[in-house]
């Protein structure tokens, strides 16, 4: 096929596809702890951690991950101060990242190589992020299969998790970390708007048809690699930008299956109305 | 009631207290600035009170005004180094400094979209305004990406009809400058013969220039380059090459797969051997396109601004477009 002829288009299915199937892992999590928006914000203060490494000659993605993990400890933190309003910590903690980063990019000395680290692509990626990418997938996916069901538990509720005897801070911890890495390695590979919707997308989708946990992380995973990879054939051959159109893929999707949904209801209802005129 | 006013007056105190403060680090900041461009505020010392106070847009312009005026003027570059100009906007520092000048150099053609928006709020009735490339004709800009994505769509679309990047013709460029000599005449006519003569040294130098691009690109068997945006497209008519962008006419966007895709087939079929980066632009891109090819990349600098180590070197227009000359000589030999 034609679209497969060229190195950037395979690189873009394989980094896509990996980040489509570890991305929405975390984002079930996230979404079921009410904390949807983690993603935006981690991405926003990934940029004042580039920011920081640029002024301070230490490589900007080691910057970058520093400053996500701060920030996702950060989350966690105030999350538990404020459990009721959990939203809240995210925003508090997306203001002190875009602040900072603010105005540490008034101290970058070249804003060239501070502009590289902001804008990231899908259909331009180096092998060094490629590497990177394929090693964060295989320590995501593993880490997300062996605390499979400790983190399952903790997304419904952490408290009679806690009383069951599941280790939650060890696994908070681990979450958080895992969280941070992915969101600052993908959000300089392919951007952050990918990233943060990538994380809630395909999970919506997935709660319209799954009936369990185990079903809402595999549909999750299925949406998101559907449109990551529609989104990807239509930007090559409608000469879109990869990015956007693969998140409005996915949002697409979304309204066609409330739309299916409402449908289907209609449809059950006059049946069964046809049945129970039938009977009588 | 009266506990709760107090809390609430006391935090207003402190913010007026704090703002006291921010202004004089404004200005602090602002002459540090200046020191760094070489210039210094015209109040500071009495001999710099009768020199002319110039604000200039970006790097060419600060260059052919410093060149054209010398030591009878003060040149402040209001794109700071290292700063991709096309999406800059002057902050509210840069406009009370305009308030005090005397002249503002831009170069125009829809370069610098919010000239027309910050000279329409200024008080400041004597400042004369120099649109450099008044005069010189104007190409149309190539229109491939019609469906670029820049937020300030509705400001782009009257202007970016025309290819505003018309400083990288050496000969346009001596024609700017020749537009900064005049309009530095009629400012200060005290100082017409220093003017003219350091006009006429550098238009020398420029014509020079111009004859070397002439002599070493013609005999060149490969004609066509391929670049991050189209900024090149002055020089290339100068010079008889052909320029492929990657982006179009403004720099910064995400590019879109089919674009790569035809630019690499287009590489691949006219033996691009040289895929070209900017210095203030990331080259992710760039490097993308030249690896699919099996190609190296390379700087070529469309002088839109200069580095701040590039300055303390002594980079100038003319030496970079030397360093130009050399990178394409050497990716169009093969």
């Amino acid at each position: 096929m034609e679209i497969f002829e060229f190195a950037f288009m395979r690189k873009a299915f394989l980094v896509g596809i990996l980040l489509a199937v570890i991305i929405p892992c975390i984002g079930v999590i996230v979404v079921f702890k009410r904390l949807s928006m983690i993603g935006d914000a981690l991405s926003h203060t990934s940029l004042a951690g580039v920011a920081a490494g640029l002024i301070g000659n230490i490589n900007p993605v080691v910057g970058a991950m520093i400053a996500c993990t701060g920030a996702a400890f950060g989350i966690e933190a105030i999350r538990k101060k404020i459990p009721r309003y959990a939203e809240m910590s995210i925003a508090i903690m997306m203001s002190a990242g875009v602040g900072l980063a603010g105005i540490l990019s008034g101290f970058v000395p070249n804003a060239a190589g501070f502009n590289s680290f902001l804008f990231g692509s899908i259909v331009a990626i180096s092998d060094f992020e490629l590497k990177l990418v394929v090693t964060v997938s295989i320590i995501v996916a593993g880490c997300f299969l062996l605390f499979y069901k400790e983190l399952c538990y903790i997304a419904f509720d952490e408290n009679s998790a806690r009383l069951s005897g599941v280790p939650v801070d060890l696994v908070n911890f681990i979450f958080t970390l895992l969280t941070a890495v992915t969101v600052s390695v993908a959000a300089r590979t392919v951007g952050a708007l990918m990233v943060s919707s990538l994380m809630v997308v395909p999970v919506a989708c997935s709660l319209q048809v799954a009936k369990s946990y185990r079903q809402t992380v595999c549909w999750s995973i299925t949406f998101a690699v559907l449109s990551t990879g529609v989104g990807l054939f239509v930007a090559y051959y409608r000469g879109l930008k990869p990015g956007g159109t693969i998140v409005l893929t996915g949002v697409l999707l979304l309204f066609l299956l409330f739309f299916i949904k409402a449908v289907v209801k209609k449809f059950r209802r006059n049946a069964s109305k046809m049945v129970g005129t039938q009977a009588t | 009631m009266k506990k709760q006013i107090i809390p609430i007056l006391s935090s207003i105190v402190a913010v007026i207290l704090m703002a006291g403060c921010g202004t004089a680090t404004l200005s602090s900041s602002a002459d540090s600035s200046s020191l760094s461009s070489q210039t210094a505020e015209p109040s500071q010392s009495p001999e710099d009170a009768n020199k002319l106070n110039i604000y200039t847009s970006f790097y060419p312009m600060y260059d052919f005004t410093v060149k054209v005026g010398g030591d009878k003027v003060n040149v402040t570059n209001l794109v700071p180094a290292g700063t991709e100009p096309h999406d800059w906007e002057p902050s509210t520092t840069d406009l009370a400094n305009l308030e005090k000048a005397d002249v503002l150099v831009y170069s125009g053609a829809g370069m610098e979209h919010w000239v027309d928006k910050v000279v329409g709020s200024l008080t400041n009735k004597d400042l004369v305004t120099v649109e450099a490339s008044k005069g010189i004709t104007l190409q149309e800009g190539h229109h491939h990406d019609e469906e670029e994505t820049d937020q300030d769509e509705d400001e782009h679309e009257e202007e970016s009809a025309y290819d505003p990047h018309v400083w990288i013709s050496i000969r346009n460029a001596k024609a700017e400058m020749e537009n900064i000599k005049n309009a530095l005449v009629q400012a200060d006519p005290d100082n017409t013969a220093y003017y003219e003569e350091n006009y006429a040294g550098y238009a020398k130098k420029f014509d020079e220039l111009d004859q070397k691009f002439t002599d070493q690109l013609s005999a060149l068997p490969n004609k066509t380059i391929v670049v991050a945006h189209e900024a090149f497209g002055y020089l290339c008519s100068d010079y008889g090459l052909t320029q492929m962008g990657i982006e179009g006419l403004s720099a910064d966007s995400e590019p879109d797969p089919a674009r790569m895709a035809e630019i690499i087939r287009f590489a691949r079929d006219n033996n691009v051997k040289t895929i070209f980066f900017e210095e203030l632009v990331s080259p992710k891109t760039a490097e993308a396109i030249a690896s699919e090819i099996g190609v190296k990349t390379d700087m070529l600098n469309p002088l839109e601004g200069l580095t701040e180590e590039q300055l303390a070197a002594g980079e100038d227009y003319l030496s970079v477009m030397e360093k130009n000359l050399a990178t394409l000589v050497a990716s169009l030999k093969e």
